[in-house]
């Protein structure tokens, strides 16, 4: 692995419940994402993989253990760590191109570089025509554009995703996974992402991070290393790459144990 | 080539759209059909002409009204009454619902107190106010704030916590500061349903309003009525209440407009 970017070490999570008992939802979770990495949180439902995103984000405090993002210890939400949830967020009440503007406002950066900026990354996202229209006459693909071009504007230390395509149709889905691995490489943006889907995971991973549910602990640390090093930008050639059916199928044991260990 | 049998298609069919002119004119014809009972009433003898004028009297008594100069007056110190009061009571209630939809601590200290003087009916204070701001514009300006400022925290307060937490963490993790939340997310997020929560209030200040000016006012569209009442003037009685009716329409409208003006880009086949 390259430079060490994003650090957990030892992360435990635990929640009241409205009856005053406790509940334990992760524990002991440690892995390092590296520069330039996209790594991806996979596991069955429950597992607390969005609870880990939302701690790196700094939307949520960990009850035991250290987050680290270039060495410094993570104490709130910043804007070195930019996120896209999986619901829209496009703000309705400003365009395209505001909305892409938003952060570099918020840091009162002049007009005419914050628009020049905004520009570049609503070309990224394929959104250029729409670049002067409100959310609403938006698909739910182009919604998530936005959001991704409007987190990438703010020039983020590390991208976080939280199911990002998970409210889209299959066939946006796979279209804007492809988008998101050319943007990772043109970037080169450091990436961690939370999904439940196999098929993404493998396709958009350089690292998967699989955790087992109840409490959430990392189960397996998988580099795909069928992918040669490299990323793909095309689903399908890496459907027919060796190595792809073995993973595939390694990882849906792991999340039927998991599964079975719920039912036992 | 034949045509397929068309689907036999009833008068009333279940959920099925109708055509916006036909909607219209169903609206009308209401109306018409309550005037021509009214008419008809009134001409059949069956209600006495003194308690019950006709609503064709009703008109000409409007039309004969606003030709003179004192019911402009009414009118004038009515709207006038309705604007400052419901300017007041917006000035305080919006910023002061917002920020308790915002910090839950300013929710903790001012809801309780809020919400005791909501179940206060607002006309129970007339006898008090009366004693203390004399008979002029104070009492019916503090009846008509009274009514509206509490109920007004209430709905801004609850529609700025219905913005949503996605939007704020959004921002969040785009470096916003608090004050910068509050100010890009939590304030335009939540104005058009301030405007909202403004309109439906603003009907209810028209219920104050009469009732301020007939319980003690020398001027205004209900003392008017309440002159008209001693002489016995049935038709005058009810040419206010249609001007009232009217004016609450045109306000309402009013408010219609400037929502669609001010904030168009809501996605209305969203809601």
């Amino acid at each position: 692995m390259t430079e060490t970017r994003l650090s957990l070490q030892n992360i435990g999570k635990t929640f009241p419940l409205n009856d005053g008992s406790m509940v334990e939802a992760i524990r002991d979770v440690s892995f390092e994402v590296g520069a330039n990495e996209v790594c991806v949180l996979l596991g069955p439902s429950g597992c607390g993989k969005s609870t880990i995103l939302r701690m790196v984000a700094g939307l949520d405090q960990p009850t035991s253990g250290s987050i680290a993002l270039d060495g410094r210890a993570i104490t709130g939400p910043g804007r070195d760590r930019g996120m896209v949830f999986q619901a829209y967020t496009s703000f309705d009440w400003l365009t395209v191109r505001q909305n892409v503007e938003y952060g570099m406002r918020l840091r009162r950066i002049p007009a005419a570089e914050r628009r020049e900026r905004a520009a570049h990354f609503i070309e990224l996202v394929h959104l250029t025509k729409f670049a002067d229209v409100y959310p609403k006459m938006l698909s739910g693909g182009m919604k998530q554009r936005v959001a991704i071009a409007r987190t990438l504007a703010n020039d983020p230390e590390i991208l976080l995703m939280d199911e990002p395509f998970g409210a889209l149709d299959a066939e946006t889905r796979w279209h804007m996974q492809e988008l998101a691995i050319a943007i990772a490489e043109e970037t080169g943006k450091t990436i961690l992402m939370v999904t439940h889907d196999i098929e993404e995971s493998i396709f958009m991973a350089d690292r998967i991070i699989f955790l087992s549910r109840h409490p959430g602990t990392v189960a397996a640390n998988i580099v795909p290393a069928f992918k040669q090093g490299r990323r793909w930008g095309k689903k399908e050639d890496v459907l027919e790459l060796d190595g792809y059916a073995e993973l595939e199928r390694d990882i849906m044991r792991l999340m039927r144990q998991q599964a079975g260990a719920e039912a036992a | 080539m034949t045509t397929p049998p068309s689907q036999r298609r009833y008068w009333l069919t279940l959920r099925a759209p109708i055509a916006r002119r036909r909607a219209i004119a169903l609206g009308i014809a209401c109306w018409i059909l309550f005037f021509l009972v009214w008419q008809a009433a009134v001409s059949a003898g069956l209600v006495t002409e003194l308690l019950m004028p006709s609503p064709v009297k009703v008109i000409a008594t409007l039309i004969n009204l606003l030709s003179t100069g004192d019911f402009w007056i009414d009118i004038g110190a009515s709207v006038l009454r309705i604007l400052v009061s419901f300017l007041m009571a917006s000035v305080i209630a919006v910023p002061l619902g917002i920020a308790m939809g915002s910090f839950r601590a300013l929710e903790a200290f001012f809801n309780p107190f809020m919400a005791a003087w909501r179940y206060l009916p607002a006309p129970s204070f007339i006898p008090v106010l009366l004693m203390w701001f004399g008979t002029g514009e104070g009492p019916k300006i503090a009846l008509l704030f009274i009514g509206v400022v509490f109920f007004l925290v209430a709905l801004v307060m609850d529609y700025t916590k219905q913005v949503r937490t996605e939007f704020v963490e959004t921002s969040m993790t785009l470096g916003g500061t608090r004050g910068q939340i509050l100010w890009t997310v939590i304030v335009p997020a939540v104005l058009p349903n301030v405007v909202v929560s403004m309109r439906q209030m603003l009907a209810v200040s028209w219920t104050y309003l009469v009732i301020a000016e007939i319980v003690a006012s020398t001027n205004g569209i209900g003392a008017m009525m309440m002159r008209a009442r001693r002489f016995l003037h049935t038709d005058e009685i009810m040419a206010g209440i249609v001007v009232i009716g009217v004016l609450g329409l045109i306000c309402d409208m009013l408010f219609r407009i400037a929502h669609r003006l001010l904030f168009p880009y809501i996605d209305e086949s969203a809601r």
